[in-house]
């Protein structure tokens, strides 16, 4: 991040911050936030762990204590994650006129804020009011195994290429709520009046079309002639609609990879207009291949390619 | 100039090489190394041999020693089947013994060839190319799928199936030479990034939905919900298979099964989807570079007999089909009179 103004000028408490706006943030090069990182991944897989195994009774009964502590010191360690950056992150947005509010309230209501916040601040519920039920704290402190997914960034890649394609795939499950809605009230008029202990409702047959869409069998036997015909429509449905979820993710997937590979391309080739390659320009392709996870052989081709396209005359 | 991915001797002016594919870019160490002990003339008969052993194509011989490797490889594999059929060991013990023995004694050879000949495969260091040969995943599978048989002189109590499972390593030897499996795991390879998250993706969901089972069905059916990991059995079964080992019995655990489901079909369009993809990418990749090969032999206007051969050679390689080929040069001579 560039320095919006001169270091000297800043006030310790302004540079502490910043330090630890750039630790949170996550910075590959900076070893106290990969350090910071790992150590919260580790919490949160133990923590997760934890969870897991708590729910068997034996376990619970000998080492329950031990698991309680453990879970006092991870709301600890995550409620200070959490203040922290709630505090740090006015730093996002360093420029004199913006609020220091702007960075804030981004974070708290980003998809990791609201993660944040619901894995951690429900333990004090408990404390508030003792009576809550167990479950329903439980089931929010399982919420902790998200704030993994900040440090997958193949996973956020996945997502963007999901949503580049989002056209697409909205059609798909537009598809997918048409047919279910055709398929299920169809199969209630066919087989409703024969099999009414299966198909009492509409909602019960929409269970059964779910069923055989993601299974391939919905667990129920026609009786009537026309209901096997619906049975086996919907079977072949069921293996459409897969292969159009699978082509669709492999398109979007593809498409984001060739975007990328031309965004690297383009830097490479202007990195060897000059003919030369300082030192801070080979950082750069690095730092970008690093980001966009290509292989070094896909970068051999790239850069095989330009050149071959420098050497040709014009 | 030598190919820094496999060493092997290409022709100056090409831009892939012809071995391995691997784009030719010229790094300063090796290009010194080539030019002082004249490159192809004066080869030991030590290099010689690490060329047929490795199929390079500028050895004959490297075709037949692969086919004779394959050959006792499906012989021993065939045996190794059929001598567990009790009627056929009981007639024909003797014979698959002395096979066993002398397929032994092959491999072990080959092992040996190998492991002394890729000394040459690095000029500064005798041991690194072997090292690295020993090491790697062909090294390994051609140590195990031999040696244990030596294990079997020594200790005579030992016990005789492990032994039998080892023999059958001896089929991965194959994918040696099955170029297209390498492709695969290259593509694989590429999309890692893409296959972890997937697999991490695949990780939270067993856990979300099994501990949201246990949480709906625990006290209905504390059997199979009375605890997380039993759930997680459950969660796993349901994603794969689209319909889990149990009946959900309350209206939520119905609820979250359909959605498992569901999750299960998204999880395997999710993988497909990346395997198809860089499949492709792969596919395209090549492409380009037998089409920059191709532009760059057509700079001139003339192919001579040389460059057909560079060319037949890196299409064969790539397994790149003729009519792919075909389009290939009609757009590359088209660009070339524009």
């Amino acid at each position: 991040m560039t320095m919006p103004y001169p270091v000297a000028s800043v006030s310790f408490y302004r540079r502490l911050k910043r330090r630890i706006f750039t630790i949170l943030e996550g910075d590959v090069t900076d070893p106290s936030s990969r350090f910071c990182e790992i150590f919260i991944a580790i919490l949160v897989v133990l923590n997760v762990l934890a969870i897991i195994l708590e729910s068997v009774p034996e376990i619970h009964d000998q080492a329950g204590d031990y698991f309680a502590d453990f879970d006092v010191f991870s709301v600890i360690i995550f409620s200070i994650e959490y203040v922290l950056r709630i505090w740090s992150y006015s730093e996002r947005y360093p420029e004199a006129d913006a609020s220091a509010w702007k960075g804030r309230k981004e974070y708290v209501l980003s998809f990791f804020g609201i993660v944040d916040f619901l894995s951690t601040v429900p333990f004090y519920l408990q404390l508030l009011i003792p009576g809550a039920d167990l479950r329903v704290l439980r089931m929010f402190r399982l919420l902790r195994i998200f704030k993994l997914s900040r440090y997958n960034s193949a996973m956020e890649d996945m997502f963007e290429a999901i949503k580049a394609e989002k056209d697409s795939f909205s059609s798909a499950i537009f598809l997918l709520f048409i047919s279910c809605l055709l398929f299920s009230s169809l199969i209630y008029i066919i087989e409703g009046t024969s099999q009414p202990e299966v198909f009492p409702s509409i909602p019960a047959a929409m269970h059964w079309f779910i069923l055989t869409i993601i299974s391939g069998w919905g667990n129920v036997d026609p009786v009537s002639f026309p209901g096997v015909i619906l049975v086996v429509i919907t079977q072949f449905l069921a293996i459409a609609l897969a292969a159009m979820f699978t082509a669709l993710v492999s398109t979007s997937y593809r498409a984001q990879v060739s975007r990328r590979e031309l965004l690297y391309e383009m830097e490479m080739r202007d990195v060897l207009a000059d003919g030369i390659v300082t030192e801070e320009e080979s950082i750069r392709l690095k730092k970008m291949q690093a980001k966009f996870g290509m292989s070094d052989e896909q970068v051999e081709a790239i850069a095989a390619q330009v050149r071959a396209e420098n050497k040709l005359p014009g | 100039m030598l190919c820094h991915q496999c060493q092997f001797d290409n022709e100056v002016g090409n831009a892939f090489c012809q071995n391995c594919g691997t784009a030719l870019v010229e790094q300063d160490k090796t290009i010194t190394h080539t030019n002082s002990p004249s490159p192809t003339l004066k080869r030991p008969f030590r290099y010689r041999v690490m060329e047929i052993m490795n199929g390079s194509p500028n050895q004959p011989l490297s075709r037949y020693a692969e086919w004779l490797i394959s050959l006792v490889v499906v012989i021993n594999c065939a045996a190794v089947i059929l001598d567990s059929v009790p009627e056929v060991h009981a007639d024909y013990k003797d014979f698959f013994h002395e096979l066993e023995f002398w397929s032994v004694i092959f491999f072990t050879s080959e092992y040996l060839l190998r492991v002394w000949s890729f000394s040459e495969r690095y000029l500064e260091s005798a041991w690194r190319g072997r090292k690295e040969y020993v090491f790697s995943i062909f090294g390994l599978v051609d140590f195990f799928a031999t040696v244990p048989f030596y294990l079997h002189y020594f200790i005579p109590g030992l016990d005789l199936r492990i032994l039998r499972v080892l023999r059958l390593l001896r089929i991965l030897k194959l994918s040696k030479y099955n170029s297209a499996l390498q492709d695969l795991y290259k593509a694989v390879y590429s999309e890692r990034r893409a296959f972890g998250s997937a697999a991490f993706l695949l990780m939270i969901a067993a856990i979300v939905s099994a501990s949201m089972m246990h949480f709906a069905e625990g006290h209905a059916q504390p059997n199979y919900f009375g605890t997380i990991p039993h759930s997680i059995y459950w969660s796993i079964v349901t994603i794969t298979s689209g319909w889990g080992n149990v009946e959900p019995a309350t209206k939520m655990g119905e609820v979250i099964a359909l959605f498992t489901g569901f999750l299960g079909v998204c999880m395997v369009a999710i993988m497909t989807g990346i395997v198809a993809s860089a499949f492709a990418n792969q596919a395209a990749r090549k492409k380009a570079a037998y089409e920059l090969q191709m532009r760059e032999i057509l700079k001139d206007g003339v192919v001579t007999e040389k460059e057909g051969e560079v060319l037949q050679r890196l299409q064969e390689k790539f397994r790149l089909s003729d009519a792919e080929v075909e389009t290939m040069m009609k757009q590359a001579q088209s660009k070339a009179r524009s």
